[in-house]
């Protein structure tokens, strides 16, 4: 069992992940990720998406047939367009329905590992010392509030650590997510301002882009 | 012009070009004949009742179509009751009309103590008649099953109308049925708080009775799961298309099959109608004009419905109509018709 300090930063670390990349984006991915697992399931997804591909085939020579002039190839494709539709549309409520319990799990266990134990930690060491203030160096309102809320007095309690893990991660969160959209933002930028270049003092610049674009 | 070559496509495993294999099906009960309006429904139906009543004990022919054609193809006066028809000695005919059987049996339904102009069950009978669509069809359907069960025909023709959904209804006993669970588990549930509310008798606000209204039900559906095990039995009963060679004839023949199939209704006989012969030689522009286009769909049709009985029939240049007329029309039904080279 390695320390509560670390697990505690941990879920902290864990929950402030989430908030930022959102619940939805991570179930997408876990939900991808066992999907390409060789599972039953899997197969069925797989065949759905050649169906789907087969029946948009179909559809499309369904529209490139004349239904005047190749009444019989026109017909032939109408039956197979329509079987396949109705046997996808069967499919797909089915497998819908694998998607939204799988979302169901994911979603509980989620909640169970980060917000439960975020609950259930604290309260199940909150008469726990994390670690012992140097005596002497803060005044004793300090330390009883460090302690807060059963914890002996002169040391950090976990609620007081859940605290300042969750400010802390949170300021640095944001100042990557701030970072990041910077580099993306520039990046951008780069990329829209190259194809353009419009030397300076040129006549009207729309003529100029115009011709550039054609 | 290679016609006859056309008309005699003897493949080996093709399917023979006649209706002699519903003749031979002994077991069949109900023919329906169906098709868009004008495409020759009453002749044709007229014609394989001629046929089917000389390999018979007895044939009815039963026109649903409000437009009533029997009486104009048999020049003869046809009615509510199956009426035997001039010169066939086991051939019968009757007229019924699908809104007028609900009609009268709303009628029947007012006889009773409450019997003013549609209060009480005719009302919900009525309101109920036109919630659920296909219902009126359905009733008539049961009704004629009623009536013709007690009579012995050994073979029944139904001559439909040409409102595509005929068969509407075979969609929706299921439906009634869960909906007749729903009220029936709801009346055994609250029963004692309905008739609380309804008075000890269970009279609902327009007179009617809850009760009453239940076993109506009951009896409906009753009626309608029983003509509909017999029409999706393919033992007892087919569907006979009738089309002419046209794209929108062709494609409402195609959507019809399709139908049929959805609702588990045997079809595997195409009768193409009025199909140009024009005489070798003939100079008449409009003629081989229409007689390439119909070629064009023949072909289509060949090709398409391969595991038909598709019968080619002529367009003649006389009205078929009288007895003698529609026998001899009725023999292409059998042996198909050679145009002349």
């Amino acid at each position: 069992m390695p320390s509560l300090l670390v697990v505690i930063f941990a879920i902290e670390l864990v929950v402030q992940l989430i908030n930022t990349i959102g619940a939805a984006t991570i179930n997408g991915l876990i939900w991808r990720a066992y999907l390409a697992l060789p599972t039953p399931l899997a197969k069925e997804f797989a065949n759905q998406r050649k169906k789907q591909k087969e029946y948009l085939a179909v559809r499309h020579d369904l529209n490139a047939t004349s239904s005047q002039d190749e009444f019989a190839k026109w017909a032939k494709l109408r039956r197979q367009h329509d079987k396949l539709l109705d046997e996808l549309e069967k499919k797909k409520s089915s497998l819908d329905a694998t998607r939204t319990r799988f979302d169901r799990y994911l979603t509980v266990a989620r909640l169970l590992s980060t917000r439960g134990l975020q609950w259930v930690l604290p309260m199940w060491y909150s008469r726990e010392p994390m670690f012992w203030l140097p005596y002497g160096w803060f005044p004793y309102y300090v330390e009883r509030f460090a302690s807060f809320p059963r914890a002996p007095v002169g040391s950090v309690s976990i609620v007081v650590w859940q605290w300042a893990c969750t400010a802390v991660l949170a300021l640095l969160m944001e100042a990557a997510v701030g970072v990041l959209g910077l580099v993306a933002a520039s990046k951008n930028a780069k990329k829209q301002k190259q194809p353009v270049p419009v030397p300076a003092g040129s006549a009207p610049a729309g003529a100029k882009t115009g011709k550039n674009d054609s | 012009m290679s016609s006859a070559a056309l008309i005699n496509v003897d493949d080996g495993d093709a399917m023979e070009p006649t209706l002699q294999s519903l003749l031979d099906q002994r077991s069949l009960r109900w023919i329906f004949v169906g098709g868009k309006g004008g495409v020759g429904k009453t002749t044709t139906s007229c014609s394989l009742a001629i046929q089917l009543a000389k390999v018979r004990r007895s044939v009815l022919l039963i026109s649903t179509d409000p437009a009533h054609n029997l009486s104009d193809a048999f020049s003869q006066k046809f009615g509510k009751e199956a009426r035997q028809v001039d010169g066939f000695d086991n051939l019968y005919a009757m007229e019924i009309d699908p809104n007028g059987s609900i009609q009268d049996l709303m009628a029947g339904q007012t006889d009773g103590a409450e019997g003013n102009d549609l209060g009480g069950m005719a009302g919900m009978m009525q309101d109920l008649a036109f919630a659920i669509p296909g219902i009126d069809e359905a009733m008539s359907f049961a009704e004629v099953l009623k009536q013709v069960k007690s009579l012995s025909y050994e073979t029944i023709i139904f001559d439909t109308a040409p409102t595509g959904h005929t068969l509407r209804f075979l969609q929706f006993p299921s439906v009634l049925e869960k909906a007749l669970a729903k009220v029936s588990q709801l009346s055994s549930q609250y029963g004692s708080l309905l008739n609380g509310v309804l008075g000890g008798s269970g009279a609902l606000p327009n007179g009617a009775n809850l009760n009453e209204m239940m076993e109506k039900l009951e009896t409906l559906r009753a009626a309608i799961s029983e003509v509909n095990t017999q029409f999706k039995d393919d033992r007892l009963t087919t569907f006979v298309c009738v089309c002419i060679p046209e794209f929108l004839s062709l494609y409402e023949t195609e959507r019809m099959i399709q139908e049929l199939a959805s609702y588990g209704i045997d079809t595997h006989c195409i009768v193409v109608n009025q199909l140009l012969f024009p005489k070798p030689g003939s100079d008449c522009e409009q003629c081989t004009a229409r007689r390439r286009m119909q070629k064009k769909y023949l072909d289509q049709i060949e090709e398409l419905y391969d595991e038909f009985n598709v019968v080619k029939m002529p367009l003649l240049v006389e009205e078929v109509r009288g007895k003698e007329r529609l026998e001899k029309f009725s023999e292409m039904l059998i042996k198909p018709f050679v145009p002349p080279s």
